[in-house]
């Protein structure tokens, strides 16, 4: 038998082809390697993400799901949960008992029951509605907090990159 | 490419080194003179030395390991960069000893280090690979068979040197052999336990535990060799600098290791002792999937006090890193040692909180409307009047104010009567009486009629039953303490009876600020349950 966390991603990669939720397609990049994931994720409607395609990548612990996996943006973004290197910073993707930010609980931390499928439909709702608290791109929550329009210009301008629009 | 293009340049110019001192001296043993006693050819030869036991070494690689995986790459890099530097630390302490022999068998351990790492590497992937091949298996089982053997060949070889020419830098290849050696069990234990998993088809529970104490045992042995040989090597030279960084990693090692056999164990009796085996209708009742493996429970599995059911290894494994049920995140762990401190630590934080409240109420609280107190509600409603229903059913604020009281009164009761629920549960729990079904499936109710009474408060409210985070742990903490708390405030509720009527109107205050602000109105309402956690005794 197989280590429990691989028979666990497999479960999940088949859970999310055959139920895939609205707006997002993810899975291993290499079948042969089941503890690195790409992932693709649509822009909110009816926020400046919109129509936006995101490409993200995932690498998964030894010991999911009893440690989160972590989640890089591969294109360009800009956004306050997400540092310039792409690392998305939601508390779901925290252990709990580290507090890098110093305010989350751990309600809203890693558990087993948290999954990939949970993981992105929070990255959907974290980019229609920013945390402005959590500071990994300082620029864009002051950006966000004080001049709303510029930002939605910058998204904008990204959601066309992403698109292959110049 | 550029690995091909060095070797070319190296093998030419030993070429051009050998032709040149073969044409001029024209024999054999005057060539092998020439070359060795001139310094630039010796440069050549050397670099030329270095490249091949390079080529071997890629070779063998190639050979036993394939192609390196990305991650397994970067590990190789680390560590060689570290050995590297500990090696040079190693040749300041042996600087007399230096001679072409002694960075020739240096090299050659560096090299075997790498495939000891490598074989941990791979050994470890095992559990993670959707697919293992015979080769795979014929790679590793050769490879931890040749480790082995080198190892101990090279023991014996430095321990028959420093038995026949005293402690020399022998010594210090004697004691690294050994540490490989132990590398090389434990790779094996490793690669035969994942092995054996691999052919059965149920996923084999124990193997985590076995894995716990073959790191144990070894990380054992490692320190006891480390000790011995920096003890010995600050007897006979000084002390070993370069040892001392693998030393203090290993000794972390088997701290953490020692820390987890602790952990695992105490969940692995929690596990016997606390929690019931799920029976088969509650399986069936539950949708029978473990939450955290995804698979389906057909047996061990357990029921948490919480209701929640699992794989027991599935929880287990979790338990070792948390207590906390990883669905609803109540904290399961009895008041072990380990937990009563913060309990009792925490009683405290009621004691100056509540204080302030008492001024605080009737200070910042212009009464707008002195309220009756709580408008007990008929028994009867059809034995009332039009005009008495239209006088309590108003549109006035009053009216609003004292639906919304009442309703704030009952979540209240609610909450204290769930904290009281929980806080007989833990008692129970602890004393090892049997927790009846009927006792958690009230609390669900009680809890489900809490949320339902102020739909905008349903956080809260989940927060104060005790189904929560660690932030708010503290307020948790906070909720079932009202057996400490209760000793404290009964008796001057009882006393403070006459005093209701501030706190009602209190209470007007709160409903006012709890539209501003929900933050605000969570803290006060924390404070109110404080005051009132004897329910019988102000009702």
């Amino acid at each position: 038998m197989a280590g429990s966390a691989l028979r666990r991603l497999m479960a999940e990669y088949k859970q999310l082809t055959l139920n895939p939720p609205e707006g997002i397609i993810a899975g291993p990049i290499n079948e042969e390697n089941f503890f690195e994931w790409e992932a693709l994720i649509t822009g909110p409607e009816g926020t400046c993400f919109e129509g936006g395609i995101f490409t993200a990548k995932l690498i998964f612990p030894p010991d999911y799901p009893l440690s989160p996996p972590k989640m890089q943006f591969t294109c360009e973004m800009f956004h306050p949960n997400i540092y310039a290197d792409g690392r998305v910073c939601i508390s779901i993707l925290h252990a709990p008992g580290d507090d890098p930010m110093g305010y989350e609980s751990s309600a809203e931390r890693w558990s087993p029951v948290q999954s990939v499928e949970k993981i992105l439909l929070s990255v959907v709702s974290m980019l229609a509605e920013p945390n402005d608290e959590s500071g990994a791109n300082v620029d864009a929550a002051k950006m966000w907090r004080e001049d709303r329009s510029e930002f939605e210009r910058i998204a904008q301008k990204l959601v066309r990159k992403t698109l292959g629009i110049p | 490419m550029r690995e091909a293009g060095i070797m070319l340049i190296s093998t030419a110019l030993t070429c051009v080194v050998i032709g040149n001192a073969y044409y001029q001296r024209k024999q054999f043993y005057p060539t092998v003179v020439h070359i060795t006693k001139s310094n630039p050819s010796m440069t050549v030869i050397y670099a030329q030395g270095f490249i091949l036991a390079f080529m071997i070494n890629a070779f063998l690689r190639k050979i036993f390991f394939g192609t390196l995986r990305a991650a397994e790459l970067e590990h190789l890099v680390e560590k060689v960069w570290y050995a590297v530097t500990e090696t040079c630390l190693a040749f300041t302490v042996f600087r007399d000893d230096f001679s072409p022999k002694f960075i020739a068998l240096f090299t050659l351990l560096l090299f075997l280090k790498s495939f000891h790492w490598l074989a941990e590497d791979r050994v470890d992937y095992m559990e993670r690979s959707p697919v293992i091949t015979w080769l795979f298996h014929l790679r590793v089982a050769t490879l931890l068979g040749l480790l082995f053997g080198i190892n101990l060949t090279m023991i014996h070889y430095a321990y028959n040197t420093t038995a026949t020419k005293g402690p020399s830098v022998q010594l210090v290849f004697g004691f690294e052999y050994a540490i490989l050696l132990t590398v090389v069990f434990n790779i094996t234990v490793k690669y035969v336990l994942h092995t054996i998993d691999l052919q059965s088809e149920n996923p084999w529970d124990n193997k985590p535990v076995f894995l716990l104490y073959t790191e144990l045992i070894i990380g054992l042995l490692k320190v006891i060799l480390y000790v011995a040989f920096v003890t010995l090597m600050i007897k006979l030279f000084t002390l070993p600098l370069f040892a001392l960084r693998p030393m203090y990693y290993t000794m972390r090692d088997f701290k953490k290791a020692f820390h987890d056999i602790v952990m695992s164990r105490r969940a692995i009796r929690n596990m016997n002792t606390l929690y019931p085996d799920a029976t088969t209708e509650e399986l069936a009742a539950a949708d029978n999937v473990c939450i955290i493996c995804r698979e389906e429970m057909v047996a061990a599995s357990k029921k948490l006090p919480c209701n929640h059911i699992f794989h027991t290894a599935c929880l287990r494994s979790w338990f070792q890193r948390q207590q906390t049920c990883p669905t609803c995140r109540l904290n399961i762990l009895r008041p072990t040692p380990n937990n009563a401190p913060p309990r009792q630590q925490n009683p405290p934080q009621p004691g100056p909180q509540a204080p302030p409240q008492p001024p605080q109420a009737p200070g910042g609280n212009p009464p707008i409307v002195p309220l009756p107190p709580i408008p007990v509600p008929p028994p009867n409603l059809t034995e009332l009047s039009e005009e008495e229903l239209r006088a309590m059913e108003g549109t006035l604020r009053q009216a609003v104010q004292a639906r919304i009281q009442t309703l704030q009164r009952i979540q209240l009761l609610l909450d204290a009567a769930n904290a009281m629920m929980n806080q007989y549960q833990t008692v129970a729990v602890t004393a090892n009486i049997p927790v009846q079904n009927s006792s958690t499936s009230n609390i669900d109710n009680t809890l489900d009629t809490s949320t339902m009474a102020e739909p905008t408060a349903s956080s809260t409210a989940h927060a104060s039953a005790g189904i929560t985070d660690e932030n708010s742990q503290v307020k948790v903490e906070n909720i079932p303490t009202p057996s400490t708390s209760k000793e404290n405030t009964f008796p001057s509720t009882s006393k403070e009876d006459g005093s209701t009527f501030n706190e009602f109107i209190d209470l007007s205050d709160l409903s006012r600020t709890e539209t501003e602000s929900s933050n605000e109105q969570e803290m006060l309402r924390r404070r109110r349950l404080q005051k009132f956690s004897p329910p019988p005794a102000t009702e």
